[in-house]
C-alpha cells in the first residue's frame, strides 16, 4: 500500500524527464514588434518638462516669487502708512514737511 | 551580435528574438503556468533587453541575463495574481458575490507527452506552491534542462546553494503529493 504510494509519486514527480521545451506562439516577432513600436514611439513624448523633480522646482520658484511679492508688498504698505500718519501730525502740529522728510530717511 | 543590438540593428535583434524566444517562452512558461502571461513575460524581457543592451556589461552571458529577466518578470506576474486573489477574496466578503474567482486551472505543458500530461498536471500544481527561490531552480533545471552551473549564474548564487534548493524542492514537492493523495 505504502510502496503503491510512493511509486505513484515517483512517477509524478518524474513526469517532466525529458520533456520537450515549449514553443513561442505563432507570430511572437510581429506582436513583439507592434508593442515596441507603440511603447517606444510613445515614450520619447513625455517631456523632460513633465518630471515631478522639474514640476517641483517650478512649484517651488512660483511659491517663492508668490512669497517674495507678498512680503515686499506688505512692508511697502506699512511705509506708506507709517508715512500718511507721519504727514498728518505734521499738518496737524503745522511741523515744517522737511521733518517728514528726515523722519523717513 | 551584442554590438549590432548597440547599434540599434533590427537583423540583430530578430536573430536574438529567433534564438532565444522560446528559452525565454518556456521558462516563463513553466513559471506562471499560463501561456498568455509566459507570452506577454517573454515580450517584455526583449523589450527590457533592447531597452538596456547598452547597460548590459557582458559581465554574464547574455542568455544568463535574459533568464534573470525572464525568472524576475515571471515571479512579478505571480505576485500581482495572489494579490489580485486577496482583494478578489476580500471583495467576495463584502460584496454582492458577482465578483471575478482568479483561480488558475489545471496547466498542462506542451511538451509533455499524452501518457504523461496527468501526472506532469499534478506537478505543475505542486510546482506552484513552492517558494520562489525553489521554484526557480526547479524550472531551469528541470523544465530548461540548465545544469546546475547555469542556474547557479542566473540566480546569482553557488552551486552549492542551487543543489540545496533542488533537494529542498524535491522534498517540498514530496510532501505537498503525499498531502494531496491523502
Amino acid at each position: 500500500m505504502e510502496n503503491n504510494r510512493n511509486n505513484r509519486i515517483d512517477e509524478v514527480l518524474s513526469s517532466l524527464d525529458n520533456v520537450q521545451r515549449a514553443t513561442a506562439p505563432d507570430f511572437f516577432y510581429t506582436r513583439l514588434k507592434a508593442r515596441m513600436e507603440k511603447e517606444l514611439v510613445a515614450e520619447p513624448r513625455k517631456s523632460w518638462a513633465l518630471r515631478p523633480v522639474y514640476i517641483l522646482g517650478v512649484l517651488l520658484v512660483v511659491l517663492a516669487v508668490n512669497a517674495a511679492i507678498i512680503f515686499k508688498g506688505s512692508s511697502s504698505e506699512t511705509s506708506t502708512s507709517e508715512t500718511e500718519t507721519m504727514q498728518s501730525i505734521a499738518s496737524e502740529y503745522r511741523i515744517n514737511s522737511n521733518l517728514t522728510y528726515e523722519i523717513n530717511e | 551580435m551584442i554590438q549590432g543590438l548597440r547599434n540599434g540593428d533590427e537583423n540583430a535583434f530578430r536573430f536574438l528574438v529567433d534564438t532565444y524566444q522560446d528559452r525565454i517562452f518556456n521558462t516563463s512558461l513553466g513559471i506562471v503556468q499560463n501561456a498568455e502571461d509566459a507570452e506577454d513575460v517573454a515580450q517584455e524581457v526583449f523589450v527590457q533587453v533592447y531597452k538596456s543592451i547598452n547597460s548590459f556589461k557582458g559581465e554574464s552571458k547574455l542568455s544568463t541575463w535574459m533568464y534573470r529577466i525572464a525568472t524576475t518578470r515571471s515571479l512579478d506576474v505571480l505576485r500581482s495574481r495572489k494579490s489580485k486573489k486577496r482583494s478578489g477574496l476580500i471583495q467576495r466578503l463584502f460584496g454582492d458575490g458577482n465578483e471575478p474567482i482568479y483561480e488558475i486551472p489545471d496547466f498542462n505543458h506542451p511538451g509533455v507527452t499524452l501518457d504523461r500530461k496527468e501526472n506532469a498536471a499534478k506537478l505543475f500544481k505542486a510546482i506552484a506552491q513552492l517558494p520562489e527561490n525553489q521554484k526557480i531552480a526547479f524550472t531551469l533545471h528541470k523544465l530548461e534542462d540548465l545544469s546546475y552551473q547555469e542556474v547557479s549564474e542566473t540566480m546569482q548564487t553557488s552551486i552549492a546553494a542551487v543543489e540545496s534548493l533542488m533537494h529542498r524542492a524535491k522534498l517540498n514537492l514530496r510532501k505537498i503529493l503525499e498531502k494531496e493523495q491523502g
